[in-house]
């Protein structure tokens, strides 16, 4: 079978950038034909960061990487735990700030830290919590919020905290919880987002 | 400058990524003669990061070379990147450079104003190691190539090399990781302005942090380059005689390197070489895989990796921190041990 992306003789990271364009044209599944371990890895760690799934198999000189993009188109489903609700699975948190709503910052910060305890106490967490802009300083400065994404992420709940926005605020060295991302990531995950929860 | 040029578009790998993996380097070098000279103090067997040669009673000549495709656009900065990394060689010996030559390889369609960019970069790098350029040679090439064969001189009882690593040592990286990561994501347009921190480790020189440590009680050390760090490492264990533990969350990493990773970025996956030789292993515990792979990551112009007396680490990264190395941090730990080899473990706990 003809491969629909034949890398033979790329080096990285040219296989990714073509099989990232192959997936931005659409939902459809394709296979990537390889001829080194660096694109078999790299094809195979994007397309799952991505949400897809991927299989692998041998052939002659190298490895047909089979891409099967997710329905919803972009998230990771691996990240939730078993035993969940399909909808749960794809709830994507997205806080781009420290405070919730517009008005007093005090009451803001409070209710910002009542919705995370109140999260974290949840019997379905969301699939992704992403935190951008000054919401970095909830798993940073803020202690109590800190430990509150602590326990979400401790049930399962990606976090993706937004790496340009800790370096903005010189915060990188201060994370308590959650992973450092970027902005293609981010992006797929408000993609593929099922239930998107903006704050 | 006639126009803007992306540079990295001529390159097939991001510089010392491109470096032949140790694994192929060995087997052929196992096949060819092994040079026998009173005056020669180091073997290519050991993976030493420059010769050296006995000049006279106390004076050794330390001689290296390092050339590499292009790894980020702008021409000037990657003749800085280059030189910097073609000099930290000589500073991981803590040796004193003297003279350079350069080895450049250009393609004859490209204009010429671009080639004396890189050459400039590559001079202004030297001349700041309080060195001069004495020579060179040019070929054409459809890949361009920079880089420079470098000569120092060091004191024979001041010379540091990868043995004399003792138990009980404390490892101290200088520079964070991920420069083969973020030239790779940088390759597919992807790193956005993360890349800058990273080209600005790249081009600082070793000189500071190497005469920092050495002022010290220094064991043993050398340069984190092409092989990445844990194989770095081992090098320097083997040659020890030693073990060391490697604690991968230590290891201080540039901005978003995870993320790149994530999304396919690596350099290289020189991971399992390794770990099926036996040279390195991860820790039963479980370490992330992320992770792992970033103690392999290629480096160019890396940091030096030193093994020092544990009594005395927290005052040298305090001292490295306070000036030539913001990011210096304890990495590991060696302990004895009749095999020779590195463990990846999640943290200094386990």
């Amino acid at each position: 079978m003809e491969p629909d992306i034949d890398c033979t003789g790329l080096l990285c990271p040219e296989p990714v950038i073509r099989t990232k364009s192959r997936l931005e044209k659409g939902p459809d599944p394709f296979t990537v034909l390889v001829d080194n371990e660096t694109a078999r890895d790299n094809v195979t760690r994007f397309a799952k960061t991505m949400g897809c799934e991927v299989g692998v198999e041998a052939t002659g000189g190298g490895w047909l990487v089979s891409v099967t993009p997710s329905p919803a188109g972009g998230t990771v489903v691996q990240a939730a735990p078993e035993g969940e609700g399909p909808s749960a699975r794809q709830t994507v948190f997205l806080l781009t700030g420290d405070e919730i709503g517009r008005g007093e910052p005090e009451l803001g910060r409070t209710l910002m830290k009542m919705f995370l305890f109140a999260a974290a106490e949840s019997d379905s967490p969301p699939a992704t919590l992403i935190l951008m802009n000054s919401g970095v300083r909830l798993v940073t400065e803020n202690e109590e919020t800190a430990a509150s994404v602590k326990r979400l992420e401790q049930a399962g709940t990606e976090v993706l905290v937004c790496g340009t926005c800790l370096d903005y605020y010189g915060l990188k060295e201060a994370l308590k919880a959650g992973t450092v991302s970027n902005i293609y990531e981010i992006q797929g995950k408000l993609i593929g987002a099922s239930l998107l929860v903006s704050l | 400058m006639s126009e803007d040029i992306k540079l990295t578009s001529f390159a097939r790998m991001a510089g010392c990524a491109a470096k032949l993996g140790p694994a192929h380097l060995d087997e052929v070098l196992g096949r060819l003669p092994e040079e026998k000279a009173p005056q020669l103090l180091s073997s290519i067997h050991s993976g030493e990061d420059a010769g050296l040669y006995l000049l006279q009673d106390d004076l050794v000549l330390v001689q290296t070379v390092d050339f590499f495709p292009p790894i980020v656009d702008d021409p000037y900065t990657f003749g800085q990147i280059a030189a910097a990394n073609a000099l930290s060689d000589i500073y991981a010996m803590n040796a004193k450079p003297l003279t350079a030559m350069n080895l450049a390889a250009f393609p004859c369609g490209l204009d010429k104003c671009h080639l004396e960019a890189i050459l400039l970069g590559g001079y202004d790098k030297v001349h700041e190691a309080g060195a001069i350029v004495i020579g060179g040679h040019t070929i054409e090439d459809d890949e361009p190539k920079y880089g420079l064969a470098v000569l120092g001189t060091a004191k024979v009882d001041e010379i540091t090399t990868l043995r004399g690593a003792l138990a009980g040592d404390a490892l101290i990286l200088t520079k964070p990781i991920g420069t083969g990561i973020m030239t790779t994501a940088h390759k597919a347009g992807m790193a956005g302005e993360a890349i800058d921190v990273v080209i600005e480790s790249m081009r600082e020189l070793n000189a500071a942090s190497a005469s920092t440590i050495s002022s010290r009680d220094v064991h043993a050390m050398t340069d984190v380059t092409g092989f990445g760090l844990a194989r770095h490492l081992y090098d320097m264990m083997k040659a020890s005689g030693v073990a060391a533990e490697l604690w991968a969350k230590e290891v201080p990493l540039f901005p978003e390197v995870l993320a790149m990773l994530g999304l396919g970025m690596a350099a290289r996956s020189s991971v399992y070489e390794s770990l099926s030789e036996g040279k390195v292993e991860v820790d039963t515990g479980g370490v992330d895989e992320l992770l792992v792979q970033c103690m392999f990551d290629p480096q160019t112009s890396g940091g030096l990796l030193a093994a020092v007396p544990p009594e005395q680490a927290d005052e040298i990264v305090a001292a490295l921190q306070a000036g030539p190395a913001l990011q210096a941090a304890v990495v590991g730990r060696v302990y004895a041990s009749d095999l020779a080899k590195v463990t990846i473990k999640h943290s200094k706990e386990g």
